[in-house]
């Protein structure tokens, strides 16, 4: 049984639009796999790649045997049998001094260590010591600089206790305030902080791309099909084919990033490694609540790339040229949203006001709990406003015969 | 009934185009692409609308049909005027050109069943309709295969059910059978004189002088965007100076 036959006539000719668009675009394979496959199946995998890797990584950092060359052993024994007594430490006492860099570039060496000839003199007289240390400041994770400093940190420590009891002096002479940190901010409001900007770049990016094709296909499309001017001559008005074919693109926006949400929520659950109690965290973010009050950021947010997306493709005169027309807006979309993911950036009363930035930065809040009314209106305004504007401008751009029978 | 009276068609043109069509247009802003032209067809005659390509055969239809506005003049189509009534002129007129203009991913049965809703026809209406087109049309065998996988001539068929599911009192063919093989074509023309059988009014553009002895009553010679001939077929035929209907088209054509 075709439902499509078998169902009745809607009253309104842009529901009748929008019901025929709606099936088209659901027997065509891009957009199904831009819209479902990729968010839903694509995000928990690239999550989970990505978490693996760098887990591993940072696993394989740690657990890195460093190979350490020491120049000046006899100044300075103690601190030498320090570093042999380190965990997972090659010292390597072969290397002539002029291939030291040489090593350490090529990655054979990880760091060299230097100590001036009156090391011991200095210590002796409460002086400071010179030591240089030569690394390569790109490895992964700085994990050399981080172990070399764990040593001589433990180790100037006991000179400095040493110091201090000849001297008769008691650890508060060099430290002055007793410091105590007590942070009020919620696990959920620092995570929303720090990992917050994520959620929003990722639906609003799946947004704009689970629109592009359904607006290629429903504006240029039409165009090179020639079916446009079978719709044309239709009874249904410019306003009904403009506002039927608006609606789809939406709905697949809406929808591709409703499944990117949950792609996310899906792949963060199926990574070992996240501890049990960021899961909670994560579970307590992803409520319903939060989810739906993103939804509603989300939905004047695709009502936007929808209206402008479908303008540009009615524009275009191809598929091909759409294509062309709309691939440089990803960049325009993707700068916004990354900005958004930066420390510091925070919404106030004009970050509200840029579209996809405010969106990220309101969704931030939203995740973290801690939304300013006045500021969250400024942004419903602004989204609202702009969405309308869009629209507006997609309704005019479709009556205009130059657009539209553009040669 | 379709009036057309002193119809004219501006064109704005951007400096590309003005580049491209050469100094002649350097300094002018549009481009007229019909240059008020009037005439008339009648029920039950099918009405041919000549000219070579680029002549404003398609722009002169396109305002038939209520698609492009016209800058001065008017059109009345069953009594309705094309601008202030356009969407009755819409429910009146069946529109088919050349290319099957379908979609790919949809069958027959649903490409007719979309514009059948669209002209608001009832369930019951538009299966009595649908059934009677698919049998004459022979379309049965393939109603609810996908267009893709359809042959062309399915495809053209499936074309003209959908222009006629309505039962439009008014037909515009905007060259129709461009591009199409012999056996696509007959069907078409088929078609067009099946419409004057009922009492249609019908108004068919080409260039094929074939076709217009095939099946015009009354002929119109667009150049240039101006309507330089208009008459009856046997008129025409009457005042022939040339040996054959092409020479004396590509003869008109060359004195306009």
């Amino acid at each position: 049984m075709n439902l499509y036959i078998e169902w009745g006539r809607p009253k309104l000719k842009f529901l009748i639009i929008a019901r025929k668009e709606i099936i088209d675009i659901t027997r065509d394979r891009r957009t199904i796999i831009m819209m479902i496959v990729v968010p839903l199946f694509l995000i928990p995998v690239l999550i989970g790649t990505i978490t693996k890797i760098s887990f591993s990584q940072a696993k394989k950092a740690s657990e890195k045997h460093l190979k350490v060359r020491f120049f000046g052993q006899e100044f300075a024994p103690d601190l030498f049998q320090a570093f042999i007594n380190m965990d997972k430490v090659t010292m390597l006492n072969q290397i002539p001094e002029d291939s030291v860099e040489s090593y350490i570039q090529n990655e054979y060496l990880d760091a060299a260590i230097y100590i001036d000839s009156d090391y011991q003199s200095q210590i002796d007289q409460n002086g400071q010591a010179k030591i240089n240390i030569h690394f390569k400041g790109t490895d992964s994770f700085g994990i050399t600089k981080d172990r070399i400093n764990g040593v001589l940190k433990g180790f100037e420590n006991q000179i400095v206790t040493k110091r201090m009891n000849r001297l008769n002096l008691k650890p508060e002479v060099v430290k002055a305030y007793n410091l105590t940190y007590k942070d009020i901010a919620s696990k959920q409001e620092k995570f929303g902080k720090i990992a917050g900007g994520w959620f929003p770049y990722v639906f609003i990016i799946f947004g704009f791309m689970g629109a592009m094709y359904p607006a290629i296909d429903l504006g240029a499309g039409e165009k090179e099909r020639g079916t446009l001017e079978t719709i044309l001559s239709s009874p249904a008005s410019r306003l009904d084919i403009v506002l039927g074919k608006f609606l789809v693109v939406m709905l697949a926006a809406v929808l591709t990033a409703f499944i990117a949400l949950a792609g996310m929520a899906i792949g963060i659950q199926r990574i070992p490694e996240i501890p049990p109690e960021i899961l909670v965290i994560i579970n307590e973010v992803l409520s319903p609540k939060t989810i739906g009050l993103i939804m509603t950021l989300v939905l004047p947010v695709a009502a936007f790339f929808s209206a402008v997306l479908l303008g540009l493709s009615i524009y275009a005169k191809s598929f091909k040229e759409a294509q062309s027309i709309m691939a440089p807006l990803n960049i325009v979309i993707i700068f916004p949203a990354v900005i958004g993911t930066l420390p510091g950036i925070e919404l106030n009363t004009i970050t509200a006001l840029i579209p996809v930035l405010n969106v990220s930065l309101a969704s931030k809040d939203i995740i973290a709990g801690v939304m300013d009314p006045f500021l969250m209106t400024e942004v419903y305004v602004s989204l609202f406003g702009l969405a309308g504007l869009a629209i507006f401008w997609c309704v005019k751009w479709f009556n205009r015969e130059s657009t539209i029978f553009r040669s | 009934m379709i009036q057309v009276q002193n119809l004219s068609k501006d064109f704005s043109l951007n400096r590309k185009q003005r580049k491209e069509l050469g100094d002649e247009y350097k300094n002018t802003k549009t481009l007229r692409a019909v240059d008020n032209i009037s005439f008339e067809c009648q029920p039950g005659r099918i009405f041919g609308l000549l000219g070579p390509n680029g002549a404003g055969k398609t722009t002169t239809l396109r305002m038939v049909a209520t698609m492009l506005k016209p800058t001065s003049g008017s059109i009345t189509v069953s009594g309705f005027d094309s601008v202030s009534q356009g969407q009755n002129v819409r429910e009146q007129i069946g529109f088919m050109t050349g290319q099957t203009a379908l979609y790919d991913r949809l069958t027959p049965t649903e490409i007719v069943k979309y514009i059948a809703d669209l002209h608001g026809m009832e369930k019951s209406a538009f299966q009595k309709r649908k059934d009677h087109l698919f049998q004459i049309l022979d379309m049965h065998s393939f109603a609810d295969r996908r267009i893709s996988r359809l042959s062309t001539g399915m495809k053209q068929k499936t074309s003209i059910a959908r222009t006629i599911i309505h039962d439009p009192q008014v037909m515009i063919f905007d060259e129709p059978t461009a591009g199409l093989d012999v056996m696509t074509s007959r069907a078409i023309m088929d078609l067009i004189r099946s419409c004057r059988e009922e009492g249609k009014t019908v108004i068919f553009s080409t260039h094929r002088m074939g076709e217009v002895n095939q099946v015009c009553d009354d002929i119109s010679i667009i150049y240039n965007g101006r309507l330089f001939y208009n008459n009856t077929l046997d008129q025409f035929k009457a005042e022939m100076t040339q040996a054959t209907f092409e020479d004396e088209f590509i003869y008109r054509v060359g004195e306009a």
